[in-house]
């Protein structure tokens, strides 16, 4: 066990550096500079400021002091967006209201698409499971910008007499459920389609005639005996899931215009704010690993056929 | 001898001696050669079935990738070739065009129109005195008299309204009042008057956006650029997933075990976030390149597009990886078949076995995937478009149109419906078909 995780983390570990070192090349290699503005500014005052920030020094060293200063949490500074402030500062501030609305969109998807997923294996071939199966297909394969958008439009106002929710981001609860309605669908529909898979092969598993000949009722076979057995393959489902609830809160914050940190990295690349753009990715990215770690380490945990010493497939 | 016959059991399966031996007493002119219509009617025509024959057979019986199939045929249609049938270009801007509608009046109901608001605002900017005088004859024409108290409200409503009587009468309620149905399609009033002299004009069918570019046009080469992004990743993550799983597969070992650590790594990046840095990251380099000279490879980034480029580099870059390692798994499995260790007992190379042996004995699987590539790249391209990050302006996608059309979703809610619309259908026949394609390919997937 202790040697599968160890390796896991080494694995996340490399995957993280990697995204590092690729941010980092990828930032250098774009042609034009942070300092390019309304007024550009004299060849004197650029060297100037790329030796105040230190570009001026090779890639390599540039690169070193970076993985230096990010090991102490040192992020660097904003070099445009906000100006001097501490990236970390920025990203923390930012950071709570992306995740809150990420945590809630992927708390009612399972909520919710699990549930769905049940009833269209247990009801599976009625017109019920037709219905689920047309929604979900739909709903995967809509982007979420349209699916935002259209929320956006019917429930703000768009259509007469109907105006629920505020178009633009306050803060209140109702200014949630909007994007969170909006992140929510994909991973639901997702959730929903895996569960009913897992559901189909447990059902037909023989535990499950002896929990009928037992005399068991219905609801207690679905739920105690195929639903446990049924959910160890959607953890698998889960870490990606998350990661995309993460990520498509780009869109979504874009469109309801909230003051996360999707947004903000969107607006960060569009400035070229390096310090900032780099920062952010690097931060998102490991929140990522590290919730993908968790999940497969879960995942290990919950299954115990799984060898945890081979760590195999 | 004769007399002592075995006793045989029912069905068995024993051959009977005595018969066999009798087969010697067969007389001399037993057999003849068989006349050339005899030997006619022994070959039975039949074609042989095909592998992709067989799948086909299989695809025409799933009637909903059937017509997944006829509606993505349409859209190539709309697509490719409809940008050749309407006579405007997709960065056209047409004169007097700004925010048409897709429905339009005639001219004589926009005269009408015009009328009845100017009527309308005309009695609201009467001067008190003015309107008091209008509102007495009026009630005279009735028949009646102005109370005293009336004539008093009359004088204050109009001292209110003086001055803003424009927006009181609004196109809507004009309309409204005069009960006027609008005719499908848009067009200009130039072009109207156009019509009336006797000239045949196309419609704008779909309307048109803020700078008056025809929408439908725009739609249509959003829709050729999101096929397009589709296609080219596909290709992409097939050439680069079959060459490195089958590599990794056939040779195994140390290699194998290297070439999967990389996989694994770039398996675990989170992929969005990349592709994100990487679209609005490598479209100014390639900008910058195709900038810099004047040889056949910037030609070549001129014709596609510097943002174009990019879309296929950073798929082409990260999206391998599931392709690779199906393709590995297969090639695994494969390469332990009697036919493998016959031609490499016959001499042949590696790359041979692998050309002509393993690859053709996984191509439904190679099909299959490839084919959802192309989804999952629309999928992303109108993601990336939509954030500002894919093909720039004045070229188009429908992403981007998306994304345009927010500025003014409550008065123009169509220009975001129709190219989400065609979009997600777009990606939802693919799909459907997709799946088609992979239970038709591989029957031993279907449950």
């Amino acid at each position: 066990m202790a040697k599968y995780v160890l390796k896991r983390v080494l694995m996340a570990l490399i995957t993280l550096l990697v995204v590092i070192c690729l941010t980092f090349f990828l930032m250098n290699a774009v042609p034009g500079n942070p300092w390019l503005s309304e007024k550009t500014p004299t060849e004197a005052t650029i060297d100037a400021l790329n030796a105040k920030y230190g570009l001026d020094k090779p890639l390599i060293v540039q690169l070193g002091k970076y993985l230096e200063n990010l090991i102490h949490l040192d992020f660097g500074n904003s070099i445009k967006m906000q100006k001097d402030r501490p990236v970390l500062e920025i990203i923390l501030t930012m950071f709570p209201i992306s995740a809150s609305i990420g945590a809630i969109a992927i708390l009612w998807a399972i909520l919710v698409g699990v549930p769905l997923g049940c009833l269209a294996a247990y009801r599976r071939g009625t017109w019920v499971d037709s219905l689920l199966r047309v929604i979900c297909t739909v709903g995967i394969s809509m982007p979420g910008f349209v699916i935002a958008t259209m929320l956006l439009h019917v429930f703000t106002g768009g259509i007469e007499g109907i105006k629920f929710f505020p178009a633009l981001f306050k803060g209140t609860p109702e200014s949630y459920v909007l994007p969170c309605l909006a992140l929510g669908f994909y991973p639901m529909c997702y959730l929903s389609r895996q569960t009913r898979t897992a559901m189909l092969d447990a059902i037909n598993q023989e535990y499950i005639k002896t929990a009928r000949a037992k005399g068991l009722r219905n609801g207690k076979i679905i739920f105690k005996h195929a639903l446990r057995n049924a959910l160890i393959p959607v953890i698998t489902y889960l870490g990606p899931q998350i990661a995309f609830t993460l990520c498509g809160g780009f869109v979504v914050e874009t469109v309801f215009t909230i003051p996360g940190l999707g947004r903000y990295f969107v607006s960060s690349i569009s400035n070229r704010d390096y310090p900032l753009i780099m920062g952010t990715t690097i931060f998102l990215a490991a929140f990522i690993i590290a919730m993908n770690l968790i999940v497969d380490l879960l995942y290990k945990l919950v299954d115990p056929r799984i060898n945890l010493g081979k760590g195999g497939h | 001898m004769a007399e002592k016959k075995l006793k045989r059991a029912i069905g068995s399966l024993q051959p009977d001696i005595d018969d066999i031996l009798s087969w010697n007493d067969l007389p001399e002119n037993a057999f003849e050669p068989a006349s050339a219509a005899e030997k006619e009617s022994f070959i039975q025509d039949r074609k042989s079935v095909s592998y992709w024959k067989d799948a086909w057979r299989r695809l025409r019986k799933n009637k909903v990738a059937m017509v997944a199939m006829v509606i993505v045929i349409l859209l190539a249609l709309f697509a490719f070739v409809g940008p050749f049938i309407v006579p405007y270009s997709y960065d056209q801007v047409i004169s007097g065009a700004n925010n048409i509608h897709p429905w339009h009046y005639s001219l004589e109901d926009q005269e009408k129109i015009n009328a009845y608001i100017e009527e309308h605002t005309g009695s609201a900017n009467l001067s008190p005195e003015e309107a008091v005088a209008q509102a007495e004859a009026e009630a005279a024409a009735r028949g009646e008299t102005l109370s005293a108290v009336d004539a008093a409200k009359i004088r204050a409503a109009a001292k209110a309204n003086q001055g803003k009587g424009e927006e009181n009468v609004t196109q809507d309620d004009a309309i409204k009042a005069l009960g006027i149905k609008a005719k499908p399609f848009g067009y200009t009033n130039a072009e109207l008057e156009r019509m009336a002299a006797g000239e045949s004009v196309f419609p704008h069918v779909f309307g048109c956006d803020t700078q008056g570019r025809d929408i439908m046009v725009r739609t249509m080469i959003g829709a050729r650029v999101s096929m397009i992004v589709g296609i080219c990743c596909a290709v992409i993550v097939l050439v680069i997933g079959a060459l490195y799983g089958s590599v990794s597969g056939y040779c195994g070992g140390k290699v194998d075990a290297v070439m999967q650590r990389i996989v694994e790594v770039i398996y675990t990046i989170p992929e969005v976030l990349i592709i994100l840095l990487m679209g609005s990251t490598l479209k100014p380099i390639f900008e910058e390149f195709q900038n810099s000279g004047d040889g056949p490879l910037q030609r070549l980034v001129t014709l596609l597009g510097a943002n174009l480029i990019s879309i296929f580099l950073t798929f082409g870059l990260l999206y391998w990886v599931t392709m690779s390692r199906l393709i590995r798994g297969q090639i695994l499995q494969l390469k332990q078949q009697e036919y493998v260790t016959a031609a490499r007992a016959l001499g042949a190379q590696g790359g041979r076995i692998i050309k002509r042996h393993l690859l053709p004995n996984c191509i439904g699987q190679i099909v299959t995937t490839t084919f959802l590539q192309i989804p999952s790249a629309i999928f992303t391209e109108s993601f990336l478009s939509f954030l500002g990050m894919g093909v720039s302006a004045p070229m188009t996608s429908l992403g981007s149109m998306c994304s345009d059309a927010l500025g003014g979703l409550n008065s123009y809610p169509y220009r975001l419906f129709i190219p989400a619309a065609i979009l997600s259908l777009m990606i939802l026949c693919l799909n459907l078909f997709g799946d088609g394609l992979r239970d038709a390919l591989d029957p031993r997937l279907k449950k």
